[in-house]
């Protein structure tokens, strides 16, 4: 499914909570993306959680995307767990793309299947 | 009769001691704990996302020029010099980061400012805290002083007290490599940093610093951190290492990692 680009300009308030990998400067905070996609990967490591997934464009193309989440003890604040995501799991993701271009982003939320939603980033309490 | 008045006076007197007294304890057990002993500070605490320790500048939008902090020239040129790992800098070769770069300990302050979780442990000798960020700890050895020479370590020596209901902790001894805060602060190993800890309410816990080093700073200057209790009994284990971080730049950031990576199985 294409991808949906939002513009927030000022009025963004996902804030990249833990991101010193380069936060603002690694992904373009001004733009989200909303794409419905296939878990390919969950990897629940350090110094990030992992998550790959293939999203489908309007033309039936596959593309591949490698999604950077906060580190474990930060997810299990926000009510994550290692299986909280499953290959084959079919999800709906938001992120802030990569300012380079290329197929990687920053995790803002996961809605699943079922509905549910998990958080990808926070400051904290 | 002399001996009646005496027997009075010493009636009176001693009811008076009595008043004073519970007037003492009354006054005593407001300022410290509803019980005896000391005021608890265990649990587990929920730390927040900043940059910076400036009170002005917390999410360092201005470093070496916040206002707030009095640094000497060496202080302020060390400061300019840093590359942190946030920003235009956030590389591996280019950071100046000690904990990015080399995978340092954060040491202290700087273990309490993530969006992470700590636990304390209080027992009538010490209160432990211990880090979820890198499985570090430090321990605050309770009504002692100093040690004679005090060993230089990444998170110092910390001896404290109670002031009433505030833990008043002294630190000395801190490793110079180590920064205050992500953002860079320095210091030198003659660092004093003085804590009034205080549980401010059941659900809150406030650390006011005192940050005194003369080599690095023209006079003491304070900066203050907050915590939320979050006693779900979980801590999550996250160790940064260089592997994991060079995997992850690789991925991430297509760098070519300089070293190998561990293999995964």
């Amino acid at each position: 499914m294409r991808g949906k680009v939002i513009a927030l300009g000022a009025l963004l308030l996902a804030v990249p909570s833990f991101a010193h990998h380069g936060g603002t400067t690694l992904y373009d905070t001004s733009k989200e993306i909303t794409e419905e996609a296939t878990v390919s990967e969950f990897q629940w490591s350090n110094p990030h959680v992992e998550i790959g997934l293939d999203a489908k464009d309007a033309n039936g193309k596959v593309k591949h995307w490698l999604l950077e989440a906060p580190s474990p003890p930060v997810l299990v604040n926000l009510g994550w767990n290692r299986k909280s995501l499953q290959a084959g799991d079919v999800v709906k993701v938001t992120f802030n793309p990569a300012k380079s271009g290329t197929s990687v982003g920053s995790l803002l939320k996961v809605v699943k299947g079922d509905g549910s939603e998990l958080v990808g980033h926070t400051k904290g309490f | 009769m002399r001996e009646r008045m005496r027997y009075r006076f010493c009636l009176r007197a001693a009811g008076l001691l009595g008043i004073l007294v519970f007037a003492s304890g009354c006054s005593g057990s407001r300022a410290q704990a509803p019980s005896s002993g000391p005021p608890d500070l265990s649990g587990i605490w929920l730390g927040k996302a900043i940059q910076s320790l400036s009170p002005s500048d917390p999410m360092a939008k201005k470093p070496g020029v916040e206002g707030d902090i009095p640094y000497t020239p060496w202080a302020l040129a060390r400061m300019k010099s840093e590359r942190p790992a946030t920003g235009p800098h956030a590389t591996l070769e280019n950071t100046t980061d000690p904990a990015l770069k080399y995978a340092d300990p954060d040491g202290y302050p700087r273990a309490s400012i993530h969006p992470m979780k700590f636990k304390i442990v209080q027992t009538k000798d010490s209160i432990f805290q211990l880090w979820e960020y890198n499985k570090s700890w430090r321990e605050i050895a309770l009504n002692r002083p100093h040690s004679e020479v005090p060993d230089i370590s990444w998170f110092g020596e910390s001896v404290g007290k109670w002031e009433g209901d505030t833990l008043v902790v002294d630190s000395i001894g801190f490793k110079d490599s180590t920064w205050l805060d992500p953002i860079g602060h320095p210091h030198t190993e003659d660092l004093h940093i003085v804590e009034r800890i205080r549980r401010t309410d059941p659900e809150t816990l406030v650390f006011n610093f005192t940050f005194d080093d003369p080599k690095a700073y023209t006079k003491p200057w304070e900066g203050q951190l907050t915590f939320k209790l979050k006693n779900d009994g979980i801590m999550t284990e996250t160790i940064y290492t260089i592997s994991d971080e060079l995997s992850f730049r690789q991925r991430f950031l297509n760098e070519k990692p300089p070293l190998p990576i561990r293999p995964s199985n």
